[in-house]
């Protein structure tokens, strides 16, 4: 991997970063849409590298079950398999296993779980993880983690970063000797729960690998925890996190928590959110999200959002034959789904730009005029930009929400 | 080829003439729209050839470049009566010259669409239609469309090519022949009315952007499977019109000077065929194989409850053919009609059926709608005409959810090629699937440009960078996992395999008209008319849908299975 900062914001902690993998560039900070069984939702790849899409994910989890890692081994790799010729990234599978099985349980050696099939005990090692995902053929692979929901307490969270550490030594030990560094690059996992000192323990450990992995994940997060204690610890972690290196934050991917995570120095993030939100017919736009099943839009001839430069948008697609559509036909999905990756993606490409111009700040603050300006400011993320230098409220009279933030349209059917 | 039309409207050229009013023959339909420039090129279709189904306005799986990029897709059908779910219905709210296309996303360069107030395939129990109402279904309860009501919806929404309102009764068959005599009466006002002339005060209101629209109608022949009244019907077109009908319609003499083509729908002739045979059988059994709501329902009513019947729906039931009994019928209603306008059959069930239609009807258009439906269970279509010498029998297309694709790395049909391979023996099938390309432009967001980047700019090229077919394991895979764009990849290879047929038939009948009897009589025997493909297909298909609803939210999927021809949308 070669990566390489192009910008810095003068005042918060976001940067534009360039890296190079085996199929291509991604340019930093970047979202990637969810490809979980190897298809982003009743797209193609060609249309979803037709979006500007440079960088989507599978689970490994996932592609380990189905298709088989034989089906992989003789398709050559996952890229081939799909047709997706740009940068992909696989996570290790462990998050799965421990959310999608009842019966995981973890030992040093790895993690114990029935097998689906079978249901014999099975058990994923940090080793193994590291070479299912080189079978898969990811350009960014994952360490194995212990994981532990981010609402966990006591001496458990301290065991399971301990024990992430331990791990992320084997993950290394097997990537070092697979062969596969020149084409494929691990990151590490940043565990330690919402504790400050567990999660410094962690960084310190982790940052001494440094020259064993390419990136760093900030995991243990997005799991029902305290908005305001999210980005704390997002702030901890980057603040320490070396400069030369890519920060992906795990599970992210509303609007308002990808823009407060890119000003708090974070470049990847990832989260199923705006692809299944748009099977459930909401559509993102810079002024708040949209619910087309609500019957206030069946007459409405505009498109979803009139300068919006996706196929869905560009092609005029009123919202009226799409709420006409949604949950009915998967092309009103799909049409919602080009949209939503559109959106997701512009609002990291204007952060880019607005980086490169010297002009973050104002971005995060039209962008926050914009998304939540009928509605109020979320508490946390006024609190977030404070700590990194900017005021949101800076000349505007906008209303603050306490809490997580305004509820939009989509809360109840589609929350991540 | 025949020379430009000047005329708005649909033009059909028979190539040959054909030698006897039924039996096989190659066409050509050419629509010219009012205004006509040469941005706007005329829309030819080659006949034999075919139309593509849709559903509530959309082709089932396909976003609208995809249905773009599908050359096979030319002519489109659209049902209107899921529109009825809104008063006035949302389409009419549309403006422009072409507002049909533009609400539902089609390129007036590229897309013939037609449209008729009922989906063509949906043969559910009906409550009946009235002196003056049809009854549609729409996802909010039956409604009452009148005719008048139609005409107005066809000059709001200016489809190309409209099907005329017929009273096609889908109470419970057989007919009386009283029943009979009443729905070709009701069919012959209803195709009238739409001819009529618009008023000055209408003129003002539906054409007000496009002053010279008039819509292209044909005509659903009526009679059902009675040899008397299909030929009443048909000759009624042909009677001189007097008196009050006269004046109506000033610019034609009879009613089958303003028809431009006759359209035959099998489904409620098969459903009809069948309760004749049932009750021949066994007169105490009633008709069991046909599909039916819960309950039978109260004429009066005009919402039914929707769940309840559709619950009960369903649309995979294949109806026994009755094709041989079906010929007569067709060749009855056109054994005095003018043989220069186009015939179009819909919802054939298998190719079988197409070539026996053009062999002694002598059927220009077809729909694709069996072939769009294989596609929603997980089959990729696989055959060509003339069939391959020396193999024996042989399956249409491929249950991909069977276990034996899991490594196959081989592109979705044998018979076709990506654009990519080599096998140049094998024609290429351009579909998405088998012959996908690497985007020519792609969006940029900021600071994603080569010039950041350092990638290399895109070459401006005119051809196409192919890259390999997707593969059947792939496809296996995606059905497997429940993954949606199984069926958008399984519905463009579909309708281009079926369109590759419909090639090779124009091409057989132009060069070797001679053979075509014998290739006919081969392709019948090759391939397995009775697809027990499908049949395992769906199978295969119900079962992963059962698993995985298990973990879902049952209510969700309840929902969905109401509205969708095709797979659900993936909720999870
Ligand atoms: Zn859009
Ligand atoms: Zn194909």
């Amino acid at each position: 991997m070669q990566f390489e900062v192009i910008a810095k914001c003068h005042t918060t902690k976001a940067r534009v970063s360039r890296m190079t993998l085996a199929h291509g560039v991604t340019m930093l900070p970047t979202f990637m849409p969810v490809a979980t069984q190897a298809a982003i939702k009743g797209l193609t790849p060609e249309q979803v590298e037709s979006l500007g899409v440079t960088l989507i994910l599978n689970n490994t989890y996932h592609l380990n079950l189905r298709p088989g890692l034989k089906v992989l081994n003789e398709a050559g790799g996952a890229h081939k398999f799909q047709g997706w010729h740009r940068n992909l990234l696989t996570d290790s599978g462990g998050f799965q296993l421990v959310s999608l099985s009842k019966f995981t349980t973890i030992t040093e050696e790895g993690a114990l779980f029935a097998s689906p099939f079978t249901g014999e005990p099975t058990m994923l090692t940090p080793e193994e993880s590291i070479s299912i995902q080189h079978t898969i053929g990811a350009d960014i692979i994952m360490q194995l983690d212990d994981v532990v929901s981010s609402l966990t307490t006591g001496p458990r969270v301290g065991e399971a970063m301990e024990r992430s550490v331990r791990w992320l030594d084997r993950c290394i030990t097997q990537h070092e000797r697979s062969g596969k560094k020149d084409t494929q690059n691990l990151f590490a996992i940043v565990q330690g729960g919402l504790d400050p000192e567990l999660r410094d323990r962690c960084l310190e450990e982790m940052i001494k690998r440094r020259d064993g992995v390419a990136g760093y994940a900030i995991g243990g997060l997005s799991g029902g925890e305290e908005k305001d204690t999210f980005w704390r610890v997002i702030k901890q972690c980057t603040d320490k996190l070396p400069e030369e290196r890519p920060r992906y934050s795990m599970g992210i991917g509303f609007a308002e928590d990808l823009v407060v995570c890119v000003a708090l120095g974070v470049d990847m993030a990832d989260c199923v959110f705006p692809t299944r939100t748009a099977r459930f017919g909401v559509a993102l736009t810079h002024k708040g999200p949209l619910n087309l099943k609500l019957s206030k839009h069946s007459k409405d001839l505009r498109p979803i959002d009139e300068s919006c430069p996706c196929p869905t948008c560009t092609d005029g697609t009123s919202r009226a034959i799409l709420h006409h559509n949604v949950t009915h036909e998967t092309a009103a999905a799909h049409a919602i789904t080009l949209h939503n990756i559109v959106f997701q993606a512009q609002v990291m490409g204007r952060g880019r730009a607005a980086i490169v111009e010297g002009a973050f700040p104002d971005y995060l603050r039209t962008f926050f005029a914009n998304y939540f300006g009928d509605v109020g400011y979320p508490e946390w993320c006024v609190n977030a930009l404070r700590s990194v230098g900017v005021d949101l409220l800076e000349n505007t009279d906008a209303k603050i929400i306490p809490g997580s933030g305004a509820k939009w349209e989509y809360s109840n059917a589609a929350g991540n | 080829m025949s020379s430009l039309p000047v005329t708005s409207g649909l033009h059909f050229s028979l190539l040959t003439p054909p030698s006897a009013r039924f039996g096989p023959r190659l066409g050509t339909v050419v629509f010219k729209r009012p205004g006509c420039t040469t941005d706007q090129p005329f829309v030819t279709i080659p006949t034999p050839g075919l139309l593509t189904a849709t559903s509530r306005g959309v082709v089932p799986h396909l976003s609208r470049d995809h249905h773009r990029k599908t050359q096979a897709i030319k002519w489109v059908h659209i049902p209107f009566e899921t529109f009825l779910e809104h008063n006035p219905p949302v389409p009419t709210l549309q403006t422009g010259k072409t507002p049909l296309h533009t609400f539902l996303g089609f390129n007036p360069g590229q897309h013939l669409l037609s449209m008729s107030a009922r989906d063509l395939y949906d043969g559910r129990e009906m409550p009946p239609n009235g002196k003056d109402h049809v009854s549609v279904y729409s996802l909010r309860g039956v409604r009452k469309l009148s005719p008048a009501q139609w005409r107005s919806y066809v000059y709001s929404v200016k489809p190309d090519i409209v099907m005329a309102l017929s009273d096609t009764p889908f109470t419970d068959p057989p007919y009386s022949q009283k029943r009979l005599t009443k729905s070709i009466e009701r069919s012959f006002a209803w195709l009238l009315n739409v001819l009529c002339s618009l008023s000055e005060p209408e003129k003002s209101t539906l054409l007000k952007e496009e002053p010279h629209y008039k819509p292209t109608v044909l005509v659903h022949m009526s009679g059902m499977t009675s040899i008397p009244a299909r030929r009443a019907f048909a000759d009624s077109l042909l009677e001189p019109l007097f008196g009050p009908e006269a004046e109506q319609v000033k610019h034609i003499k009879y009613l089958d000077e303003g028809v431009s083509g006759y359209s035959f729908d099998l489904v409620p002739l098969r459903l009809s065929l069948d309760a004749a045979e049932k009750k021949s059988i066994d007169a105490m059994s009633p008709p069991s194989s046909l599909p039916s709501p819960a309950e039978t329902p109260d004429p009066t009513t005009t919402a039914l409850d929707v769940e309840a019947s559709l619950s009960q729906l369903n649309l995979d039931s294949t109806i026994p053919p009755h094709i041989e009994q079906i010929l007569p019928l067709l060749k009855t209603s056109l054994e005095r009609l003018p043989t220069t306008k186009p015939r179009i059959v819909n919802s054939t069930q298998t190719p079988h059926e197409t070539l026996r239609l053009i062999s002694s009807v002598g059927i220009d258009l077809f729909d694709a709608h069996w072939a769009q439906r294989a596609s929603d269970i997980g089959v990729s279509l696989d055959f060509v005409f003339p069939a391959p010498q020396g193999e024996g029998r042989k399956d249409l297309g491929h249950n991909l959810y069977h276990d034996k694709y899991t490594y196959d790395f081989s592109p979705l049909a044998s018979s076709f090629r990506g654009a990519i391979d080599t096998e140049f023996t094998k024609p290429i099938c351009q579909c998405l699937a088998c012959s996908p390309s690497v985007p020519p432009t792609r969006l940029y967001h900021g600071v994603d440009e080569e010039s950041y980047s350092g990638e290399p700019v895109m070459p401006l090229s005119s051809t196409p960078r192919y890259k390999p077919s997707f593969t059947r394991a792939y496809l296996h895979h995606l059905l497997h996992t429940h993954e949606m764009s199984a069926h958008s990849l399984l519905v463009m290879h579909n309708i281009s395999i079926l369109d590759a047929f419909f090639s090779s038939i124009r091409k057989l009948l132009s060069e070797k008209p001679e053979s075509w009897d014998a290739e006919v009589k081969r392709f019948i025997e090759a391939y397995d008319e009775d697809m027990v493909v499908l049949d395992e297909a769906r199978v295969s298909w119900k079962e992963v849908e059962l698993a995985r609803g298990k973990g879902r939210l049952a209510r969700e999927k309840a929902k969905q299975d109401e509205g969708t021809l095709g797979t659900a949308v993936e909720l999870e």
